[in-house]
């Protein structure tokens, strides 16, 4: 078998391959499937300072090669996770990666210091990127003086790595990616859902309540493939891609772009045990070919680029 | 039937097989019974579900469709109403062809109370997990009463299953089958303090249900059909509205859900999309 471990920033991965925020619940509900503890990681859902509801139905529906989603943050809190969630986690062996959500600098503060406390979290990925709550981080994802002020001071509340999880709606989203690494970014992972809509010919009604919704899976993958191609070029820290992903050739595409590690997000939907067969996917490719899968970071980049 | 008890508590674990279609009987070109071929069987219970998908779709449908279990077993199968693009698809399939069918999911049909008598209210393809149920309750010597109704008499798939396992009463809007009317017509007769109700169908049909027993105090228990993209609990793409604030997660605490605790005010479900062929 050939060496899976993934380095980003301080923090060694067993392998290359994580779920993504909000598509994989808190990790405990894949019992009956699929040892979690065997993967890269697993990203929670959103979490905030409180417990939040969420948005009312319909909160998603099915696109050309993707979907729809604007579940509007609905979380159990941090507090609640820290006591319920996490201690289970950390008695499996998972490497747990806290995806956290505010609407002001304090919150995401607050939220910081609370899983600093706690042992168990691997790192934490900040989401300044969630396109469905009006007050909901995505205004600190577009402009880069509001991120790096985030990134900041989250990195002056904790020494867990810190992960950024960037806005594909970002007007210039190298620039804002470049001022969280100047800011203390151990990561920036890419990309949430991009903004769309979809309307029912018979009704003639908005589907989604929220009208707009983000849209994930195939359909966003070259738009993800094509941003963290330009982020990998620009930054120095480790750029983890997430953007339907759905099979082994979808990540290593990711990998050979310069993903560091990659995140399987929709693709969950479709097959609960997909993370885990791209894992095994991955590992089989790397073996194919005498490589390790740190070898693959990049090689599909020609010299300097 | 198993310990009335256990019935919500039980819980099989979750399996994802690919399994190939055994058959697909056809009931004109809106229903479809499909039956597939698991030989290590799958413990589904009367109001439990499935996520289904063909294996081979590729990224189009891409998420698998919710579909309640008709019967489990060995031999599971689903009743399917063509709606749109997976529905087709499935409508299509021919036998040996393989689909992805994870399941069981979700809660079951819960115990009937002692010394009740079950009322089953049926709406179109709703039928499907109550037919499992009124087969179960009339194996173990307790037949239930039924009411199925449908536009007309081409939407009332299994009707006569039905009718061998129950005391059937069939309602058409058009007239065309039974008494002319909504299913809720024989409703006001057949409501008395010594049944409870167990229904599924068009949300606007469960409501006028749940309605007409929470003035009577009756227990009903709705079976919730909400677009799911996963089916166990981790996209809370399925909420409804619970009564007194706040979701609950058609997946996770239903689909069988008592008709009190949900809010069925107007704003809770989108409209309801128009069949092909009836726009
Ligand atoms: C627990 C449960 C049990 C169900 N049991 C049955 C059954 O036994 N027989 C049957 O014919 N139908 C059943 N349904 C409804 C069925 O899942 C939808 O009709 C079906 O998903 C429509 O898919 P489509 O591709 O044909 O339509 P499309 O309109 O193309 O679907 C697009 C998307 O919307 C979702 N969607 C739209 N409407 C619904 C809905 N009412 N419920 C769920 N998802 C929806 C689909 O899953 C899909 O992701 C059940 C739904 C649930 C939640
Ligand atoms: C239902 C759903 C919920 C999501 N919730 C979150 C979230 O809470 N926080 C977050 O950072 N991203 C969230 N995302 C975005 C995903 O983590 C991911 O960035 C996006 O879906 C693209 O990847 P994919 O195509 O593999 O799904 C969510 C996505 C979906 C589909
Ligand atoms: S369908 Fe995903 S949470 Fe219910």
């Amino acid at each position: 078998m050939s060496d899976q471990r993934i380095q980003i920033g301080g923090l060694t991965l067993q392998n290359p391959v994580l779920t993504a925020s909000g598509t994989f619940g808190y990790g405990l509900e894949y019992d009956d499937f699929y040892d979690v503890a065997t993967l890269g990681g697993i990203c929670t859902k959103g979490l905030s300072r409180e417990p939040r509801y969420g948005n009312p139905p319909e909160r998603i529906c099915e696109t050309p090669a993707g979907m729809l989603n604007a579940i509007g943050l609905a979380n159990v809190g941090v507090e609640f996770f820290c006591k319920e969630k996490l201690p289970v986690l950390r008695e499996r062996g998972v490497t747990v990666v806290a995806n956290i959500f505010a609407s002001s600098v304090e919150d995401f503060v607050a939220i910081t210091e609370r899983l600093e406390s706690e042992t168990g979290v691997a790192a934490i990925e900040l989401n300044v990127s969630c396109p469905n709550v009006s007050k909901g981080g995505i205004e600190f994802g577009r402009d880069p003086k509001l991120a790096a002020q985030v990134t900041a001071a989250c990195k002056a509340a904790t020494k867990l790595p810190l992960w950024v999880k960037m806005s594909p709606e970002a007007g210039d989203i190298v620039g804002v990616a470049k001022a969280c690494e100047d800011a203390g970014a151990d990561a920036v992972t890419a990309i949430n859902t991009i903004r769309g809509m979809s309307i029912d010919t018979s009704t003639g009604r908005v589907r989604l309540a929220n009208r707009t919704g983000g849209l994930s899976g195939p359909a966003l993958r070259p738009i993800a493939l094509r941003i963290v191609w330009d982020l990998v070029g620009a930054l120095k820290i480790p750029v983890i891609g997430i953007g339907g992903v759905f099979t082994t050739e979808d990540a290593v595409e990711f990998m050979l772009a310069g993903a560091s590690a990659v995140q399987v997000g929709t693709a969950n939907f479709s097959d609960p045990l997909a993370a885990n067969k791209i894992r095994l996917g991955i590992a089989e490719y790397c073996a194919a070919r005498g490589l390790t899968a740190s070898q693959l970071i990049g090689r599909g980049r020609p010299e300097g680029a | 039937m198993p310990d009335p008890s256990s019935l919500t508590k039980s819980r099989t674990p979750r399996r994802q097989v690919t399994a190939p279609l055994l058959r697909r009987d056809s009931m004109g070109n809106a229903y479809h019974v499909l039956t597939f071929d698991l030989p290590e069987g799958m413990e589904a219970l009367p109001g439990q579900f499935a996520m289904v998908r063909g294996a081979e779709w590729g990224d189009a449908p891409l998420l698998p469709r919710p579909m309640s279990f008709l019967t489990g077993g060995n031999r599971p199968s689903i009743l399917i109403k063509v709606f749109g693009e997976g529905t087709i698809r499935m409508a299509r399939a021919i036998p040996g062809e393989p689909f992805e069918i994870l399941g069981p999911l979700g809660n079951t049909w819960p115990a009937v109370s002692p010394g009740k008598r079950p009322l089953l209210v049926a709406g179109g393809v709703g039928v499907a997990p109550l037919l499992y149920l009124a087969r179960e309750l009339s194996s173990a010597g307790e037949k239930p009463i039924a009411v199925y109704g449908g536009r007309s008499h081409r939407d009332l798939p299994l009707n006569e299953e039905l009718a061998d396992v129950s005391e059937l009463y069939i309602t058409t809007e058009d007239g065309s089958r039974g008494a002319a009317g909504r299913v809720t017509l024989p409703l006001p007769e057949l409501l008395s303090d010594d049944v409870e109700v167990f229904t599924c169908g068009p949300d606007r049909m469960m409501a006028a249900v749940a309605e007409l027993c929470a003035a009577k105090g009756i227990r009903c228990i709705a079976s919730l059909e909400t677009p799911m993209a996963c089916g166990y609990g981790v996209c809370l793409g399925c909420p409804v509205k619970r009564a007194g604030g706040g979701y609950l997660y058609a997946c996770t605490d239903g689909p069988c859900i008592d008709a009190t605790s949900i809010d069925w005010g107007e704003g809770n479900h989108a409209p309801r999309r128009v069949e092909r062929g009836e726009r």
